[in-house]
């Protein structure tokens, strides 16, 4: 038995391989992407930070023109990207579901996407 | 006289060829030592610690929780075995049983990632052979594997799959037909590529009669897995401890006599196909319940006690031991992986083969160095000593 027969096949065949920045990859829609902390349900417990495998929570103190009743320390959770696994620990064990999740995989593409506290901040506008 | 015998230069009877850790023919940073006189190899030195992480230092330090996703991190193929092992330990210490489906849909993941790791080594053997096609081919159809993986578990490599008392997300009746419908495209692959290694020349011609281990070799130097089976010795931590639900899926345990490398091959492509077989099976006779387990109920401080678990990853037997001291993080957990058994002591099975055979009898073991660093043996580095309390305080973060 040969490979010839399979080769042949595959000449007038498309190619594999995807042409990434041109095409987008395919993936799942609930694959561990990005994830970011809705400030509207955050209360500021810590859990996430202290859980977190790879340490890539800090908790911070929210900007002073912002007073949530519903989080009293004032406290949110900033990942760091590129520290993140993407387990997905901090989505599990939060106490009230505060976590966005997504299926953003690109993180070097764009620069803001570091950290997380953009994406937070902004919860809070929409709400 | 004595000026003739002083004249006399000494020959060696043998050639030393360092092979790796960086060289073409190895993936892993491993070091073999061949001792050659002329073609033919009289002797290997198998040197290790070039990959050395202090993991099992970075389980003491962290929680048990934490633990479950720094176990995968061992190895990157066969992530979801280590999170597996690891994980059941703890239910023996918990003394907690997952449910049948979750039991059933971690036999699931860990079939599909072996699946994908035979063809991976398959395919790496056909790249050392110099049959880069065959290489493609292979990893182009792996790939309905990882997007089932995907599909499964939300991620192509690191699954993140396992908690203790179950698994961490479920798949409804769409999830399951398409990864049914993906499973339906490998088939065929499978059974072609086997037929391949079976039949091409170029692949029988490199791999027949090379690496040949005796039954009684194996038992003697405790090799596992793919190995051990390629050489007829019936070894299968799946059959003989019947974790999670590989005691009610229907599987057979594939061995072959030969004992070649290419026997080691056609034991994974058979294995490849035992576990299709039985992702099919777990796919189409998924009981009902509850998978998922709600990790905020799990308790944060284990009783004090010691666990030991075994399981049967795609190159052989993994094993973990954990003691608890009645704390949120574990005293000791102590890993052994089966490239540690298979590639520190099968030095002995290079003998007599060419040097041109050493890169298809090593790959025929399927190396995994990363996994197996566990020491590092330091020859003439500096000697340090530490007291008790020091040693006690580097616990601490």
């Amino acid at each position: 038995m040969s490979i010839w027969q399979e080769i042949l096949k595959n000449v007038f065949k498309k190619p594999v391989t995807i042409e990434y920045p041109k095409v987008e990859t395919p993936i799942e829609k609930d694959s561990r992407g990005l994830q970011y902390a809705d400030l509207n349900k955050c209360t500021g417990c810590s859990l996430c930070a202290i859980e977190c495998p790879s340490n890539a929570i800090e908790m911070r103190k929210l900007p002073e023109n912002i007073k949530l009743k519903h989080n009293p320390r004032g406290l949110y959770p900033v990942i760091n990207y590129p520290s993140c696994i993407f387990c997905y620990r901090c989505i599990t064990i939060c106490p009230v579901n505060a976590f966005v999740t997504t299926s953003e995989y690109r993180l070097a593409t764009e620069t803001d996407k570091l950290f997380s506290d953009v994406y937070s901040l902004k919860t809070l506008g929409q709400g | 006289m004595t000026l003739l015998t002083e004249a006399v230069v000494k020959i060696p009877i043998s050639l030393e060829v360092p092979v790796g850790p960086q060289h073409p023919a190895l993936h892993e940073p491993v070091v073999l030592k061949l001792y050659a006189d002329g073609e033919e190899i009289v002797n290997v030195e198998i040197l290790t610690g070039y990959n050395h992480r202090g993991i099992e230092k970075l389980f003491e330090m962290s929680s048990f929780y934490k633990g479950v996703f720094i176990a995968p991190r061992i190895c990157g193929i066969c992530n979801t075995i280590h999170a597996n092992v690891y994980v059941r330990a703890i239910e023996q210490l918990l003394g907690m049983e997952p449910s049948p489906r979750a039991k059933y849909l971690r036999v699931l993941a860990l079939e599909l990632e072996r699946i994908h790791s035979h063809m991976l080594i398959n395919a790496i053997m056909a790249e050392i052979l110099g049959y880069d096609t065959l290489f493609m081919l292979i990893m182009r159809d792996r790939e309905y594997i990882m997007k089932a993986k995907e599909i499964l578990t939300g991620n192509r490599v690191t699954s993140e799959y396992f908690m203790p008392g179950g698994v961490r997300r479920d798949i409804d009746d769409t999830k399951r037909e398409r990864i049914l419908d993906l499973l339906k495209r490998v088939k065929p692959r499978l059974e072609y590529y086997k037929k391949l290694f079976e039949t091409d020349p170029t692949v029988t011609n490199r791999l027949i009669d090379v690496g040949v281990l005796k039954p009684r070799d194996v038992v003697l130097h405790s090799l596992v897995g793919p190995v051990a089976r390629g050489s007829g010795v019936k070894t299968d931590v799946r059959a003989e401890d019947r974790y999670d639900a590989y005691g009610e899926v229907p599987w057979n345990v594939v061995t072959r006599r030969e004992g070649d490398s290419m026997a080691r091959m056609l034991v994974r492509w058979d294995e490849a196909l035992e576990s299709w077989n039985m992702c099919e099976y777990v796919l189409t006779h998924l009981p009902g319940g509850q998978a998922v387990v709600d990790e905020r109920k799990l308790p944060r401080v284990l009783p004090p006690g010691e666990a030991y678990t075994r399981g049967e990853p795609p190159r052989g037997e993994l094993t973990y031991y954990i003691i608890g001291y009645g704390r949120d993080r574990p005293y000791r957990v102590k890993v052994r992986t089966p490239s540690f058994t298979n590639i520190i002591n099968s030095g002995f099975s290079y003998i007599g083969y060419s040097i041109a055979d050493v890169p298809v009898i090593l790959v025929s073991y399927d190396p995994c160095i990363a996994c197996m660093e566990r020491a590092v043996l330091i020859k003439n580095g500096e000697e340090k000593r530490l007291t008790l309390k020091e040693l006690a305080n580097m616990k601490k973060r």
